[in-house]
């Protein structure tokens, strides 16, 4: 049927079970704390994901309803999100991974599915972060079109997107210079520059960017190096609700603003000065 | 002699890869046996080369055997409190890599707890002292099970030897039907045994029923080596100096001429990838070492 073309076509009973087990047990309010926000459910959208249809697409071998029957990726993905509250003690490793997935109720053998120096979580989280971002921006889009908010104007909603993502990094800031570097690797640089390019290219279209001359790659540019060391301030930055970092932001997307306006005086300067010389030759051959 | 396996192998190695009981013919090295016959020569290989088990195994891989099993040991990258049954696990040589990984895992993470531990008063770090100090294993248990008496008994004398006595078990089983109940480890090793499991497909049938869900199987083997040059000298080496070294060094030359053999017959790596995975496994994948002479399979119950 639908699952013929991939190769393990077959529904990973054991952790069904388990998940029937434990949704008729849970109702653990895992969402109690705006930390605990990571929870989204498995049939959400995640970019790195092979297309797949909705998690009922495969049937068991015996012909059986398959209900809740999920792929190796999803498992994975449970795995990832739930190994997530782990990562303030344990740090962006393997033993993260563990108990999260214990508390799946799967050995902790299963963290073996992943690399040792926990690089699939940490780019799970910045693509579960960049979803949540793309989100929230779809939402306030939303609100302007119906009319009921405000449009911003773009350095403010630059400004506010930035903010937004980055306070998504508070509860794991401590541990996060040490995900940098593990982004940092060359065998994580594709998958890493990929999900960094995918979020500017977001704001941006979020905040009305059309354009289709020069101007899409200095603003992505621009934005770029805005995020990085921003991201960087926020590393070391030790003051009261990162009022710094904040402050910081706001000062660089302002210079941001100015440098094209200043960009563009310079155009018209320009312009305006070889007219006034062409007109000065005209002058003067006559 | 490479004719012979020519002929030999296809009628008792395909019937032997299928497992089918109502063809009881199988290979043991290039001959032929019916399936009991096997097991009771298999059974008198091992006893006779149990006590030069490890010589052995130092003389005729240089001593790589130390590295390919460390290596092993790292891609299992286990935390303390895991679960371990080692199976064909006879002289331990898995277990106490085991053991030492989890010890200093556990002494990394002690370390760590303590650093925290800047502000706290005198009592406070006592307590902790108290309670981590008799746990340097983390209730981490390696349960080695053997069906060879006599590689157990070797197994438990280094054991004492050595020093190694916490978290660690002998069990007398037999790798087709192991005496375990069902998912109850977390991880499954099997080192340099699964060749001379009689029917392979049950062996990994049990390995899944043992595990956990998410449990992990991992099997070293010898494998087949796919350069050819290498593969002649390999071959070279394996028919010409192993059954001298084994008549030598452990007087026995028989048992090592079946113990190239065996290698020889042993279904390749993808071949062993799918019959993992046909016994229910999960993200099967093998990781050649040394060319191919070696292969680590790993595979989830998920």
């Amino acid at each position: 049927v639908k699952c013929q073309h991939y190769p393990p076509a077959r529904a990973l009973q054991a952790s069904a079970a388990l998940r029937r087990a434990s949704d008729e047990h849970k109702k653990e309010p895992l969402t109690s704390s705006s930390q605990q926000h990571f929870d989204s459910p498995p049939a959400g959208h995640q970019p790195e994901q092979e297309p797949q249809g909705p998690h009922r697409s495969y049937t068991g071998q015996g012909g059986q309803e398959s209900e809740d029957y999920e792929s190796e990726e999803q498992l994975q993905h449970r795995i990832l999100t739930a190994a997530l509250e782990f990562v303030p003690e344990h740090g962006w490793t393997a033993e993260a991974i563990a108990e999260g997935a214990k508390t799946l109720g799967l050995s902790v053998a299963a963290a073996g599915m992943f690399h040792s120096d926990g690089s699939e979580l940490i780019l799970h989280f910045v693509s579960e972060c960049n979803t949540k971002l793309s989100k929230l921006l779809e939402k306030e889009q939303k609100l302007v079109q119906l009319g009921e908010a405000e449009k911003k104007p773009i350095d403010e909603f630059l400004r506010d997107a930035v903010e937004a993502r980055l306070r998504m990094l508070i509860p794991y800031i401590e541990k996060w210079p040490q995900a940098l570097s593990v982004l940092l690797l060359p065998r994580n640089i594709p998958s890493s520059l990929n999900l960094l390019t995918s979020m500017i290219d977001d704001i941006w279209h979020y905040a009305g960017d059309q354009s289709t001359d020069f101007n899409w790659y200095t603003r992505r540019a621009v934005l770029t190096g805005i995020y990085n060391t921003t991201e960087l301030v926020m590393m070391q930055d030790s003051s009261p609700g990162f009022e710094d970092t904040w402050r910081f932001l706001g000062n660089r997307v302002a210079d941001a603003m100015t440098m094209s306006n200043t960009a563009s005086q310079v155009q018209s300067t320009g312009e305006a000065v070889v007219q006034g010389l062409m007109g000065a030759a005209v002058t003067v051959s006559n | 002699c490479r004719c012979r396996a020519l002929l030999s192998r296809p009628a008792g190695a395909v019937r032997a890869r299928r497992g089918l009981a109502a063809g009881p013919e199988m290979h043991f090295g290039f001959q032929t046996v019916t399936e009991e016959e096997r097991r009771e020569k298999i059974y008198q290989v091992f006893e006779n080369v149990a006590k030069k088990y490890d010589v052995m195994n130092d003389s005729m891989t240089l001593g790589i055997h130390r590295v390919w099993k460390d290596i092993l040991m790292h891609k299992m990258n286990p935390c303390p409190g895991t679960l371990l049954l080692d199976v064909a696990g006879g002289t331990g040589d898995i277990a106490f890599r085991f053991i030492n990984y989890v010890r200093s895992v556990r002494q990394r993470q002690l370390q760590r707890k303590l650093k925290h531990h800047q502000n706290l008063s005198w009592q406070e770090i006592f307590d902790s002292y108290q309670k981590d100090q008799f746990n340097s294993l983390g209730d981490s248990q390696v349960v080695v099970c053997d069906i060879n008496r006599e590689m157990l008994k070797v197994g438990k004398q280094k054991a004492q030897h050595l020093g190694y006595s916490e978290g660690l078990s002998w069990v007398l089983g037999n790798a087709e039907e192991l005496p375990f109940d069902d998912d109850k480890f977390d991880v499954y090793t099997i080192a340099f045994g699964i060749r001379n499991v009689t029917r392979i497909d049950l062996a990994l049938q049990e390995a899944y029923r043992v595990l956990k869900p998410g449990g992990r199987f991992l099997c070293l083997e010898f494998s087949h080596v796919s350069n050819p040059l290498l593969s002649r000298l390999y071959d070279l080496y394996s028919f010409q100096v192993i059954p001298v070294l084994g008549e030598v060094i452990a007087g026995d030359w028989r048992s090592y001429q079946y113990l190239v053999e065996s290698i020889r017959q042993f279904p390749p790596q993808e071949e062993l990838k799918a019959m993992i995975g046909d016994a229910g496994f999960f993200k099967v994948d093998y990781e050649n070492l040394n060319f191919g002479i070696v292969a680590i399979h790993s595979g989830f119950k998920l």
